[in-house]
């Protein structure tokens, strides 16, 4: 294999091989393809790194209201005693353990110094059921003491020196000092459960209002997995898990009460979570990856045959030296696997000088997809694309007659050629359809109405201010020429609600889930543009804390359920709050995305500034925004601006001011992202697919020059003559291009499935995608085959 | 060792037949050196590839040291390839990826001969040959004749039964012609059995028989009864000379 390889290395060099181009094609395919496929696989990998990860799943909530719902809502997260119940009352259950997400946030050490990180609250089990290396400390201990917490190696390297000992506080919980007993090695990127520090659970009531770590129902925010014990099914704890629900949430009794309801347990393996929620991302991905490298590989045998016409003379010798038809295929596999060596590598520079974009885009470090999940079966694939890709042009080449080799052989069919041709023009209209579609409905997200004002707002976290600061800041907000308003609110549509239930009259009974927005002030509603048709907004005159505003859709609901004419002025109980009055209806708007829309009806409760002010003064984690409006015509600087005033008020000058209109764009960052694939696939078939038609049309020039001159000498006109040598062309283009524009139809159904609003699949979109393939197939042909047609026939003939 | 019995080979056409052989007939001994003559499209080069099993014939019967030929499979034929049959052509078709030692050892590679034996035979003939300095050389860095001196040596490396040579002079000038129809010669009086396509009568005379194919019909067989030395071959050792002079195995058809 080494002298063949040799042998292939100096053919690299021979002029009229095509072996530049095909170089080329095979890198920009590999690198797209691979690149792709990667992500594919590294979607597959989460979670894998755990040990016995086969016997890890992750506990969700299965919950229907009532018998008019078809459906179950499923959720990874739990009330907090599930995890510690579903170990001491079932049996096969190893070991659980439960997280509890406080959120990313700034913290500082005690030498003032500020990072960043994800915390958690975990208890005292996590490591018997999701290990990582521990570099110091023992987590039984750690994560059973109070104001305890691990730190990932990442976070000690950050801070330096030896942590252990160290106390540290988070900005958005000032005073909660939180000491630092222990050091874990760094999560990879690949997990559905990502945290930077560990706090112990029992810490849990110094972060929250109220400590649902040991609750049965409700509270459901826990992450709960479990490792089963060797040979356990998950299916076969379904009754044990009944018989817990029975005993501790008194189960039967709530289903008798709320006719219809159930709430059930599952036990989804931890590596399917993540895969199983992208499944329509990984189906297109793997569409689009497969039709690039496809594509790449049908011009790259398209190109090696024409290659292999030319060396015919040369496979005859080897047979006269006594090769079998083996022999030449290996010398063609070498030849192959040369080639690709070299592509692989060219796709493996173009991927690391493309890495800091394509990070971005696919929103993790490339350096993740490193792991055995995802090489070997690339490796495989890699392999298996050899084999298949030296086969086809090996065979050929095995197959010329050797007296007709020795004499001049030509090729006389070119069917082969056109058949590989037409898959590039499938390829080529399948995914610049595609490209069209998705960067349209990208477009129309992102310019949808989605029910609020984001231009000229801007949002500024209070965390880590004391409460007394919060009016003079306001105030000098509010002293800027260019600001317009300053108002204040608990969360914002971006970042989706809370959930808590309206309950019936008696009390007796939930009617339904709300997205629960929590406190906003008078000024909010206005600076997002959000109406208050009936009744009335907030105001300081007219409204009390703890008033309510229900969008429209829960208005509706209110009425059908209790039979109302009206709902302004009525009291209802909600979960969390208890009684409050409506005091007016506000039109539904997007909660979180277009993409991932919260459909339940939302609520805003009444706090004027001063309550914000007092609430933070009782409790420093209180968390609220400030929002302010800004002229339309002042954009420029205004970032900046706002944030050097919320720097003045904060004690680490770390204030994090954001726009919401760029907020709101970037929460479409993974349509932004499919979007600039499809277009990176689309340049890289465009460009393989111009290659294989300059490749094949010279070819065929060169093949028919002897009849393009006596056409020429006959009287044709060159446009005669374009319009018979391109209508050949066209006429395998056109069905070639139907079946990638069917293709396209079936692929966009399917991925426009994840949306709301969808733009409309207009025939013209796929006529315009059709048209402009098959003339870029005309406009090349035309200027090859021009060249030859105006050569001077005579000439022509005489090399003929 | 070589029976041609009535050999056609024709082409057909929508309408007619074209014959490019008919009702040839030939036997070939061990140890004879044949000059088929003929002009253009007179079906010579068919011949050869015919016998050398590089193409079938249309009609007619072939046998190979008493074996029929005609219906081999891809493998045996590739087998008498490596063992029996060494091919040289008059463009060379050197392999020009290879320089001159890869070129002569590929037989070998193929037959499967070992490294070590494989180094010995190619370094025997590079030796032979003159060719020890240029071995890694590439053809396109050689002349016609040290071209041809490689594909004579790739040829005959395999040990072969039977030489093919199809107008092994035709690209060369005369000296360098005559060097190689020496070369031919000798290997001839090795033993090995040469059958040669020629349009140069004096290149012709360098076998022990000669027939003119017109047509693709033999129009004439003469056995030389006793080949004239050239000048060069007067110079040999009396060893050579001793070899040469054996009773010639030629039937007339």
């Amino acid at each position: 294999m080494v002298k063949l390889l040799k042998l292939a290395f100096r053919r690299l060099f021979r002029k009229g091989e095509h072996t530049a181009t095909r170089i080329i094609s095979l890198t920009a395919g590999l690198a797209f393809g691979l690149l792709l496929l990667s992500e594919v696989l590294y979607n597959y990998s989460f979670d894998s790194f755990y040990p016995d990860t086969n016997r890890i799943y992750v506990v969700h909530e299965n919950f229907r209201r009532d018998k008019s719902l078809d459906k179950m809502d499923s959720s990874p997260r739990v009330s907090g005693a599930i995890a510690p119940g579903l170990k001491a009352d079932v049996p096969g259950i190893e070991a659980a353990t439960r997280l509890n997400n406080i959120g990313s946030s700034v913290f500082y050490t005690e030498d003032k110094k500020s990072y960043q990180a994800q915390f958690s609250l975990a208890d005292e089990n996590l490591f018997d059921v999701l290990p990582v290396p521990l570099i110091s400390g023992n987590p039984k201990e750690i994560l059973k003491s109070p104001m305890a917490c691990m730190v990932s190696s990442k976070i000690a390297e950050e801070i330096g020196g030896d942590v252990t000992g160290k106390v540290i506080e988070i900005k958005r919980y000032p005073g909660k000092k939180i000491t630092i007993a222990g050091v874990f090695a760094e999560l990879p990127e690949n997990t559905n459960y990502k945290y930077d520090i560990l706090i112990s659970m029992v810490s849990t009531g110094q972060f929250f209002s109220w400590d649902g770590s040991t609750n049965w129902l409700g509270n459901d925010r826990y992450y709960a997995a479990v490792k089963l014990s060797p040979g356990v099914s998950p299916e076969s704890l379904a009754p044990a898990v009944r018989q817990m629900q029975v005993k501790h949430q008194e189960i039967e009794r709530i289903e008798q009460q709320q006719g219809g309801m159930v709430l059930k347990y599952s036990f989804i393996p931890i590596r399917k979570l993540y895969s199983d929620g992208v499944k329509d991302m990984i189906i297109i991905l793997t569409t689009i990856a497969f039709a690039v490298l496809f594509v790449s590989f049908m011009n790259y045998i398209l190109l090696t045959l024409s290659a292999l016409i030319k060396r015919a003379k040369s496979s005859a010798i080897h047979k006269t030296c006594g090769a079998e038809a083996k022999n030449l295929q290996l010398l063609i596999l070498s030849e192959t696997v040369l080639l690709f060596l070299i592509s692989l590598v060219g796709a493996l520079l173009l991927i690391l000088i493309l890495r800091p974009v394509a990070e971005v885009q696919l929103g993790h470090k490339l350096i993740s997809v490193f792991n055995a999940h995802v090489l070997w079966p690339l490796f495989f694939l890699i392999i298996l694309l050899v084999i298949l890709t030296s086969y086809l042009p090996g065979r050929f080449f095995s197959r010329i007659p050797v007296a007709t080799a020795f004499r001049d052989y030509q090729q006389k069919k070119n069917k082969w050629k056109l058949v590989l041709l037409s898959f590039q023009f499938v390829g080529a209209s399948f995914i610049l359809t595609i490209l069209v579609i998705v960067s349209m409905q990208y477009n129309s997200l992102i310019t949808a109405d989605h029910g609020y004002r984001t231009k000229g707002v801007y949002f500024g976290a209070t965390g880590g201010m004391e409460a007394s600061k919060i009016s003079v800041l306001l105030n000098e907000l509010r002293a800027v020429p260019e600001i317009e308003k300053v108002g204040l609110g608990h969360g914002l549509p971006i970042e989706g609600a809370a959930g808590n239930n309206i309950h019936s009259d008696d009390g007796e009974k939930e009617l339904f889930n709300i997205a629960d927005f929590y406190f906003i002030d008078e000024n909010y509603l206005s600076i997002l543009d959000i109406p208050v048709f009936e009744g009335d907004s907030f105001s300081q005159q007219n409204s009390v804390v703890n008033d309510l505003l229900i969008s429209k859709r829960g208005a509706e609901k209110l009425k059908v359920f209790n039979g109302w004419k009206n709902v302004v002025g009525k009291q209802v109980d909600i979960s969390e709050h208890g009684k409050s009055t409506i005091r007016g209806v506000f039109p539904d708007f997007i909660v979180n995305t277009i993409t991932n829309p919260n459909s339940r009806p939302s609520v805003f409760y009444y706090y004027p500034a001063e309550k914000f002010e007092q609430v933070r003064a009782e409790r420093s984690s209180f968390p609220f925004y400030v929002l302010i409006k800004t002229n339309e015509t002042s954009e420029a600087g205004m970032l900046k601006k706002i944030t050097e005033i919320f720097n003045r008020f904060l004690p680490y000058q770390d204030a994090v001011v954001k726009s919401l209109e760029m907020e709101q764009k970037a929460s479409y960052q993974s349509e932004h992202g499919f979007r600039n694939a499809m277009m990176a696939g689309n340049a890289i078939i465009l460009i393989i697919t111009v290659i294989g038609l300059l490749g094949y049309t010279s070819n065929e020039a060169a093949r028919r020059r002897k009849e393009l001159a006596i056409r020429r000498i006959s009287g044709a006109t060159l446009s005669d003559i374009l319009r018979v040598f391109i209508l050949d062309l066209e006429f395998i283009a056109v069905p070639a291009v139907l079946l990638g524009l069917a293709g396209a139809w079936l692929t966009v159904s399917k991925w426009m499935q994840n949306f709301a609003t969808k733009i409309p699949l207009h025939w013209g979109i796929f006529m315009v995608c059709s048209l402009f393939i098959l003339l870029l197939v005309a406009l090349i042909a035309a200027y090859n085959y021009t060249r030859t047609a105006n050569r001077n026939p005579v000439e022509a003939l005489r090399y003929e | 060792m070589i029976y041609l019995t009535n050999i056609d080979k024709y082409y057909d056409s929508k309408f007619q037949r074209t014959f490019v052989l008919k009702a040839v007939n030939l036997e070939v001994k061990e140890g004879e050196f044949l000059s088929i003559m003929g002009p253009s499209g007179s079906g010579k080069s068919t011949l050869l590839n015919i016998i050398g099993l590089l193409d079938a014939p249309s009609a007619g019967e072939y046998s190979l040291y008493d074996k029929s030929v005609l219906d081999l499979k891809e493998k045996a034929k590739v087998e008498y390839h490596r063992n029996f049959i060494g091919f040289i052509f008059q463009a060379y078709h050197l392999i020009e990826e290879m320089t001159v030692y890869e070129n002569i050892e590929t037989p070998l590679i193929y037959k499967g001969v070992k490294g070590r034996d494989r180094q010995a035979m190619v370094a025997d003939l590079l030796d032979r040959f003159n060719m020890v300095a240029k071995k890694d050389l590439f053809p396109q860095q050689l002349s016609g004749g040290q071209q041809q001196l490689v594909g004579i040596a790739r040829a005959i490396i395999g040990k072969p039964k039977l030489l093919l040579a199809d107008e092994p002079t035709g690209n060369l000038h005369t000296t360098q012609g005559e060097m190689i129809m020496e070369v031919l010669r000798e290997l001839n009086n090795e033993g090995m059995t040469i059958i040669q396509v020629t349009h140069n009568e004096k290149f012709a005379e360098y076998g022990k028989r000669i027939i003119r194919l017109e047509d693709g019909i033999i129009r004439k067989d003469v056995i030389k009864a006793s080949p004239q030395p050239s000048p060069m071959e007067r110079e040999k050792e009396s060893k050579v000379m001793m070899v040469e002079s054996g009773e010639p195995n030629v039937r007339i058809v």
